[in-house]
């Protein structure tokens, strides 16, 4: 006896629901035996983790409002590569990505601030941060269909370089470095809140809700519509698919990838500029690892535009609430999110091969034909 | 400090603070020789880090801190195996998991541990001795480069011996003809009756053991004190540039440990060498130590960019089949 896997078509959607309700449900259980063996109530804890300490809280709204500002970047950050990972292009340079679209908008609300009217400051900052990020991602996208560059590694690459370009622009007191506050004496990063801050809605009492969450969810409908209903996001899935089929078909593959690669970097941009515009200050750790998350997120989504919203927010729950859930049981670090995340997908990557294989028993002998 | 010691210990500083680089890189080249991509390093090297300084400490023996950083980073290695070798999981997605993941484990267990009593590497005294050099009779008494090269803790050694074994093991026996072959076209390398899965499980499994040994090397070097920033401190993607800078040979690495260390020592004691030439190397203290990290991916940028150009078949070392799943029945 023996037995091996073989691909299955379709597996029906209750089954699929099921096979990853089991590996969240796992991983939660996993995580809830870390807690016991350091003596923590998995329960208690998990309660104040995906309540984010909202329950009985006065200033609840504020949590939500915080919580909404982690979830912007990490929407459209993830929005963005699900596009180009659509094409099997491996775009992991969300980092870099993002922050060169944090210095571009910086740039702007700094240089044009003072001579525009804040919501012109704003668009321009939006634009600025897109073209650039645009741009810098499509260095990445030109080499590989130019000369074959593996686009991981040159994208991994270019993330460090930006962040050191930040650094650098963070740490050095120049005359030149209208980025640094000049009150200080150590280099600090200077705010920027009255020349360029995007606005909210009242909505409530207390609540407000940022402008940009609307944004985020009209250019979330957009992308969806664009994937689902548009040629060109057709074509985008025929690549993804098999590059020698969208050759015969006679689609300008190159010009497809070009084209991709930089919509996804610019929304990156875009995500940054909304960051940006809201904290009103750059900083080194102005990204929040979002490019990387956002790899996590999209593909535990399974690169669905609709489920990318859902995901987020629930990996923004965990986030936001293990830093919450911190304060009350000062014993579990607030890396405990991390490492929670690390496991579902683990699991779930696990779920995805049951979802795609299913296993044969085989008689002896009989698995040697494969 | 006279200008002879300052380049003497230029020479020490590049070779102390950047082999943990070769651990990483050697063991990267045998993960992706197999025909992975592991992307985890950094989160590996964490890991081994952690736990080989942990248990270190609490058994105060270097020899079992070795051993269990070996066997922390090979877990990795295996969890990294299972889901993308047995189970098809996207080898990018599941390397920046176990790197996120990895992390995680390591604060989650730093940060928890340090609540209720770090232990400080001075209160165990074999640990500390095991970490005290040792000079090589004769060779480190050849004047400037004698002290600098071969005065060094036992990892130095080591690393330079688990580079050379691996370049002969890769080079020279059948075993790593093998192991290239898989990596090269795995199915391929099924049809002549290698155990293609067992080849890629027992390989990720040591190269993701070295890593952890690395991870380890680090711990000690930072003299075992935690705090927020991360020990490895991204050496782990500097190491998968490394691997392509070597062009996928661990003889290579040695060198491009050292060419890589040479920036990286630049931005530390850069300003002591200015110092001490200020005529000839005074400019030195005027680059932006930024500059300096950034180099290293810099270079790889630019190498990554010259060998896909040239790109001529059996000139790079690039495994062909690199990132990409064995799946039998789609043969």
């Amino acid at each position: 006896m023996g037995f091996h896997f073989v691909k299955r078509d379709n597996c029906p959607l209750w089954k699929r629901c099921l096979f990853y309700l089991i590996a969240v449900v796992a991983a939660l259980g996993i995580g809830a035996l870390v807690l016991l063996s350091i003596g923590v109530d998995p329960f208690e804890y998990y309660y104040q983790m995906f309540t984010m300490g909202t329950v009985n809280n006065r200033i609840a709204y504020k949590t939500f409002m915080n919580y909404f500002k982690e979830l912007v970047p990490l929407v459209l950050t993830s929005v963005a590569l699900s596009l180009a990972f659509k094409m099997r292009f491996w775009n992991i340079g969300g980092e870099g990505q993002f922050i060169v679209g944090a210095i571009s908008a910086a740039f702007v609300a700094f240089k044009l601030g003072p001579v525009m009217p804040m919501w012109l400051t704003l668009v321009v900052m939006c634009l600025a941060a897109m073209i650039v990020a645009g741009l810098y991602g499509l260095l990445a996208g030109f080499l590989k269909v130019r000369f074959g560059t593996n686009e991981t590694l040159m994208t991994l690459m270019l993330n460090y370089i930006a962040l050191y370009i930040l650094f650098f622009i963070g740490e050095t007191k120049a005359d030149w470095n209208f980025f640094l506050s000049e009150n200080s004496a150590r280099p600090v990063f200077k705010s920027f809140t009255d020349l360029a801050s995007f606005t909210s809605i009242p909505m409530g009492e207390k609540f407000e809700l940022n402008i940009c969450v609307v944004l985020t969810v009209v250019i979330g409908a957009l992308i969806f519509v664009y994937l689902r209903h548009t040629k060109q996001g057709y074509e985008i899935s025929v690549v993804g698919d098999s590059m020698g089929t969208a050759k015969y078909a006679g689609m300008k593959v190159n010009w497809i990838i070009l084209r991709t690669v930089f919509l996804s970097a610019a929304l990156i941009g875009l995500a940054a500029a909304f960051k940006v515009g809201t904290a009103g200050v750059l900083s080194t750790s102005i990204t929040n690892d979002v490019g990387w998350t956002g790899i996590i997120v999209a593909w535990l989504a399974q690169l669905n535009t609709v489920m990318i919203f859902v995901v987020s927010m629930l990996i923004c729950v965990l986030q936001h609430g293990s830093t919450v859930a911190a304060a009350t049981f000062g014993q579990v670090d607030s890396s405990f999110a991390n490492m929670l995340q690390g496991i579902i997908l683990f699991l779930v990557l696990a779920a995805d091969f049951f979802i795609r294989f299913r296993i044969v028993i085989v008689k002896k002998g009989g698995s040697n034909n494969g | 400090m006279d200008k002879v010691g300052v380049i003497t210990s230029f020479i020490h500083n590049i070779v102390v603070y950047n082999i943990p680089l070769l651990y990483g890189t050697v063991g990267e080249i045998m993960v992706e020789k197999s025909g992975s991509l592991n992307l985890g390093v950094e989160g590996t090297m964490a890991v081994g880090a952690i736990f080989g300084y942990i248990f270190g400490c609490y058994a105060n023996s270097l020899g079992l801190g070795i051993v269990s950083a070996f066997l922390l980073g090979a877990l990795c290695g295996l969890l990294f195996a299972v889901l993308t070798v047995s189970f098809q999981a996207n080898q990018n997605i599941t390397g920046l998991t176990l790197t996120t993941f990895g992390l995680g484990i390591y604060f989650f267990v730093g940060n928890g541990l340090k609540a209720s009593g770090w232990p400080a590497m001075n209160d165990y005294e074999n640990v500390k001795e095991g970490f005290e050099e040792i000079s090589i009779p004769l060779l480190s008494k050849i004047p400037v480069v004698g002290e600098g090269l071969f005065s060094h803790n036992i990892f130095v050694y080591l690393g330079i011996l688990i580079a050379i074994a691996m370049w002969w093991y890769l080079k020279h026996t059948p075993m790593g003809l093998r192991l290239r072959a898989v990596g090269e076209n795995p199915g391929a390398a099924d049809s002549v009756g290698i155990n293609v899965k067992l080849m890629k499980y027992i390989h990720i499994c040591i190269g993701c053991g070295i890593m952890g040994i690395g991870g380890y090397y680090m711990a000690l070097n930072m003299s075992g004190s935690f705090n927020s920033s991360c020990w490895i401190n991204g050496y782990g993607w500097i190491a998968v540039a490394l691997v392509i800078f070597a062009n996928w040979s661990p003889a290579v690495a040695i060198l491009g440990t050292f060419v890589f260390g040479f920036f990286n020592t630049l931005r530390a004691s850069g300003t002591s060498l200015a110092n001490a030439f200020p005529e000839a190397l005074g400019w030195l203290a005027d680059i932006p130590t930024q500059l300096y990290q950034a180099l290293p991916f810099i270079i790889t940028a630019i190498v990554l960019v010259v060998t896909s150009i040239r790109n001529k078949r059996g000139s790079s070392g690039l495994p062909a089949a690199l990132g990409l799943n064995y799946f039998r029945e789609e043969r």
